[in-house]
């Protein structure tokens, strides 16, 4: 251990005794997984382990003076990450004045730099799973990696939930077949499924693996703020602001403060408001959220570092990344939705040896203030999400597919058995992997004549890309980011503010004011996908709702709320928030009922607007949009009903214009959990859903191109939107397994049906207890105001038609 | 099998606008249609994007049935025949040219009709960069005159319509204001422009059987 010894002791540091650890595992030629929260360390724990296998082990290669090629791989999944890594290996190299190089390989790297690279590798790149796929897409690429030793993967737990884990997984599964020593080493946070994790990225090597864990976690104090008079009607966004002049003191009190807020339009309204109450923050606040542009967020960041900025407000942009020392207060608003997101933005405060993270919790609607009770509850009882990982993903497989053709080609038998290996596609059956063959080859075409499809050719035995434009093409590209059709914003002069959804501009006219990176703007025109504005003195202007970001609340984080509440009505009130709370709960129970641990609360009563029909599963708002959906559908078929349907994350609503007689539902066993998975799909519009997704599949499945950078007019007559594809193969290939992967992605993260079933399961075991109260609850009040308020139908396209035109024309009369 | 259509009249003249998209011209005996988008598939399939070749075969099957069932002394395609350069489905359209050499065919140039000249060398074939009768002027794109009633393509039209909680739904339409009539595209292969609503302006929305004047 002499470089890592060397070095603490040149830092007058003490290792701790998991980086020791972590040594010692890799000098056993062990793989492993670090569990370990961001900034204690662990890039030190990694990185003596790689250097000291670099120089200590005899190995031919290393002795001969000569070019040793790429020995490391470390993939993380953020940008300013790698950088900070890069920034602390080359000062090891430097203080130390070893010969091992470390460079940078992300989609800012030149090409000119690339090409050094390729020619006279460093010992390590500090790279992204695109990247890796780029390289895997270039001719040769068995040479470059054939000395490679060790792959890090950083923040797997991050990468773990999204298509992108799954381009790691193959990566991976080329990478160990060219070296069959190859060590492999996952870095991740604390998630609920941790071995599920490590299985994943560790498949074969999991018999000569460790895990280890560096016990570092930091003590979270959760204070609740709580408005004077908790008011017994409350709705989303009532409260918040109102809340707003006692965060004030917080942030003054404290040397810098992350201010978290779910959506970036809420960012948007929160710096605005923050400015009126508090003009002295006015050049000490910023605001950061993804819709910014890089130059911006950068800027914050960077402020941020040397602890120039007082308040960010921020969203989920800075919910992962590089720890910013200066920062001693968080504070989140509205409901964090899970738990581990909460505990990740606790801790970006107090990074000081001893020191704990504070974090105020601000509610947005009086209910709220039980998720103050229930997030300390799971945090103290260690009850964390899982992160699912996607299985089956064609779009990935058959992206993947063209990139090893487009470089040296690939057999089909050896790539079965690789893919076969990854927990992604270790299901996939021989007939599936053909269909994806066949899908690049022959284009799924069962029309021979005619046909001049031409993409993979099959020649010598491999299977190909010959077409130099089809290449070029395809490293353009790789990656499974989709981003939504986005358009810059731009001043006048051409200083670039930031992205916002193309359809949010096009709902605006030249001379319009929008609210939007914390300046109030006027339209001034738009332009080859640039919307040109500039500054605005009106005071007032919108916000720009952008689509998406709206979580549902995690299944850990729903069952810790049903615990507060049980405990309650238990009388085990032992918390603040619960007894800030004793007065809107006992006026639910009198007015209604207080719904225990074992026990589904159903209200039915009648307004002007009809008559309501609410249940509180408390499970999210994905399961109850599901779950109302399956309810109406399954009165449906016992008597003609047309329903509205609102939901939040604790219950929903069924409207109707006459009274669904509850005996119906209860003789019946509506909440029945079988046939789950048909009655969801025949009572969502599943196609309208599917479609939808779809656009990220088929782009990710090289059907969609953007077209190349700059050039968007060259491409025109090989552009089609995703609804077109849709709509082609919805009519012509019902088996294309691209469509089939839309309505799965569909089921499993849009409708959580796993989730759902569970909820039914449980319910059914649950008492149904009545009530008929004379007027609004406060559990069914926010739901009554919340907007979003869907039309159940299930009715086929031509008579929606109809319906939509005699609605139309009963309005032009 | 007889079909519904709706029957407007332009300068003293009737034309029947008819649900597969297409305009049928008593007076002449003549069918027209714009935007067919031929070979649009096929394009794709030769840089390597897989989308079903079927689908035209869908519309040339739909202009056989339309020339089956009105008998027109002519056809007039207002543009954007063919989608890009050639491929082999410019042998469909040829063939169903030559099965019906008894019939005029007449195509008014558009942005995407870039086959060579040869291509077009068809007896029954004639290609026109305008056409202009006395009340009428036919083109691919939107011309700016306010003489004569121009029919055009180029647009692909679609109306979006909302009905109640929310439910929308766009539809592709004949558009008309005073000095214009624009065609929906005939091709399958081919996404809706949704137009602004105003107010001294027509539309006749296609539905699956029918076309109806909103």
């Amino acid at each position: 251990m002499s470089i890592a010894t060397n070095w603490f002791k040149l830092k007058k540091w003490k290792p701790f005794a998991f980086q020791k650890e972590t040594w010692k595992a890799i000098a056993e030629d062990k793989s492993g997984l670090l569990n370990s929260p961001t900034g204690s360390g662990k890039t030190f724990a990694i990185w003596f382990g790689v250097l000291e296998a670099y120089y200590e082990k005899p190995n031919t290669k290393k002795n001969k003076k000569q070019e040793t090629g790429l020995h490391c791989l470390w993939i993380t999944p953020l940008r300013a990450l790698s950088k900070e890594i890069l920034l602390a290996t080359q000062q090891v190299s430097k203080d130390l004045e070893l010969d091992y190089k470390i460079a940078l390989r992300t989609g800012d790297t030149t090409t000119a730099e690339r090409a050094k690279q390729r020619k006279r590798s460093p010992q390590a790149l500090i790279t992204t799973p695109e990247s890796i796929h780029i390289l895997l897409a270039s001719k040769e690429y068995d040479k470059f990696f054939s000395g490679l030793e060790f792959i890090i993967v950083d923040e797997w737990h991050e990468l773990m939930g999204s298509k992108r884990g799954v381009q790691v997984e193959l990566a991976l599964s080329r990478l160990k077949a060219i070296n069959p020593d190859l060590k492999i080493w996952g870095i991740s946070a604390t998630i609920g499924n941790m071995e599920e994790a490590k299985e994943i990225l560790l498949t074969d090597r999991m018999a000569n693996a460790v895990t280890i864990k560096a016990d570092l976690e930091k003590k979270i104090i959760i204070e609740t703020i709580y408005p004077d008079v908790v008011e017994k009607y409350s709705w989303v966004g009532h409260l918040g602001i109102k809340l707003l002049p006692k965060i004030i003191p917080i942030i003054d009190k404290s040397n810098t403060t992350l201010i978290f807020v779910n959506v970036r339009s809420q960012a948007e309204i929160w710096y605005q408001k923050l400015l009126e109450e508090a003009p002295h923050l006015a050049g000490q606040m910023a605001l950061h959220h993804g819709s910014l542009s890089e130059d911006t967020r950068k800027w914050v960041e960077d402020n941020l570092h040397n602890g120039k900025l007082k308040a960010v407000v921020c969203t989920s942009s800075l919910d992962l990344g590089v720890d910013f020392h200066s920062v001693d207060s968080v504070i989140q608003i509205g409901s964090p939705k899970g738990i581990a997101r909460f505990m990740q933005r606790a801790g970006r405060s107090g990074h000081h040896p001893g020191a704990f993270s504070k974090i105020w919790f601000v509610p947005t609607n009086s209910l709220e203030i039980i998720e103050g009770s229930a997030i300390r509850y799971a945090i103290e009882n260690n009850l964390l999400e899982n992160r699912v990982p996607y299985v089956r993903s064609f779009d990935v497989l058959i992206q993947y597919m063209v990139t090893l053709a487009v470089s040296d080609g690939f057999t089909a038998d050896k790539l079965f058995d690789e893919i076969k290996s990854t927990h992604c596609y270790k299901s996939i059956t021989r007939e599936e992997f053909n269909w994806c063959l066949d899908f690049i080859v022959t284009g799924g075409n069962s029309l021979k004549v005619y046909d001049e499809y031409h993409k993979v050719v099959f020649i010598d035995g491999l299977y190909k890309v010959t077409n130099r434009t089809i290449a070029m093409r395809h490293r353009l590209s790789v990656g499974t980011i989709v981003s939504d059709s986005m358009m810059h914003v731009k001043f006048m002069g051409g200083k670039k503010i930031g992205m916002v959804e193309e359809n949010f501009i096009s709902k605006l006219k030249n001379g319009d004011v929008f609210w939007f990176g914390g300046r109030n703007l006027e339209l001034v025109l738009v332009k080859d996908m640039e919307a040109r504005v500039k500054a605005s003195k009106k005071n007032t202007g919108i916000v720009p709702a952008w689509l998406g970001g709206r979580l549902p609340l995690s299944y850990q984080l729903s069952n810790s709320i049903r615990k507060q509440l049980d405990d309650y009505k238990n009388k085990d009130i032992h918390n603040e928030e619960l007894k800030q709370l004793a007065p809107l709960l006992e006026l639910q129970n009198k007015v209604s009922f207080l719904p225990g641990k074992n026990e589904l609360l159903i209200e039915q009563f009648k307004t002007r607007e009809g008559y309501h029909l609410f249940v509180y599963p408390f499970e999210g708002r994905f399961v109850h949009e599901g779950m109302a959906a399956i309810l109406a559908y399954r009165i449906g078929l016992l008597e003609p009903f047309t329903f509205s349907i609102a939901m939040n994350d604790y219950g929903f609503e069924l409207l109707s214009d006459k009274k669904v007689d509850m005996d119906l539902i209860l003789d019946n066993n509506l909440f029945s959990p079988e046939f789950i998975y048909d009655d969801v799909l025949k009572s969502m519009n599943s196609i309208e859903l599917a479609n939808r997704k779809f656009r990220d599949i088929a782009t990710i499945a090289g059907l969609i191109f953007t077209g190349y950078p700059g050039h968007q007019k060259k491409t025109r007559h090989i552009q089609a939107s995703s609804q077109l594809f849709f709509k082609v193969f919805e009519d012509y290939e019902k088996d294309n397994l691209l469509l089939r992967q839309a309505y799965d992605e569909i089921l499993d993260f849009q409708l959580e049906i796993i989730r759902m079933q569970n909820a039914f399961n449980r319910i059914s075991q649950h008492k149904v207890i009545v009530t008929y109260p004379e007027k609004p609850t406060p559990f069914s009040f926010p739901i009554l105001v919340d907007t979003l308020r869907e039309k159940f139908s299930n009715e086929e396209i031509q008579s929606r038609i109809d319906k939509i035109l005699n609605s139309v024309q009963k309005n032009e009369v | 099998m007889k079909y519904k259509y709706t029957e407007i009249n332009l300068a003293g003249e009737d034309f029947y606008l008819l649900p597969q998209k297409a305009i049928y011209r008593p007076r002449l005996k003549q069918l027209i249609i714009s935007d067919l988008h031929l070979g649009k598939a096929s394009h794709f399939r030769k840089q390597g994007i897989a989308i079903p070749i079927e689908s035209h075969l869908k519309d040339i099957d739909k202009l056989h049935f339309l020339i089956d069932s009105w008998k027109p002394l002519s056809v007039l395609i207002l543009g954007d025949l063919f989608h890009s350069d050639y491929n082999k489905e410019w042998l469909w359209f040829k063939s169903l040219l030559l099965q019906y050499s008894q019939i005029q065919f007449i195509l008014v140039e558009g942005n995407h009709d870039i086959l060579k000249d040869d291509n077009y060398k068809v007896p029954n074939l004639l290609k026109a960069e305008y056409l202009i009768e006395e009340d009428f002027i036919f083109s691919h794109h939107p011309l700016k005159q306010n003489n004569k009633i121009n029919f055009c393509g180029h647009i692909h039209p679609g109306i979006k319509l909302f009905g109640e909680a929310k439910q929308s739904v766009t539809l592709p339409c004949f558009y008309h204001n005073k000095f214009q009539f624009i065609l929906p595209a005939f091709g399958h292969l081919t996404g809706l422009y949704q137009l602004e609503r105003e107010e001294y302006a027509s539309y006749y929305l296609v539905l699956q059987d029918k076309v109806i004047k909103l």
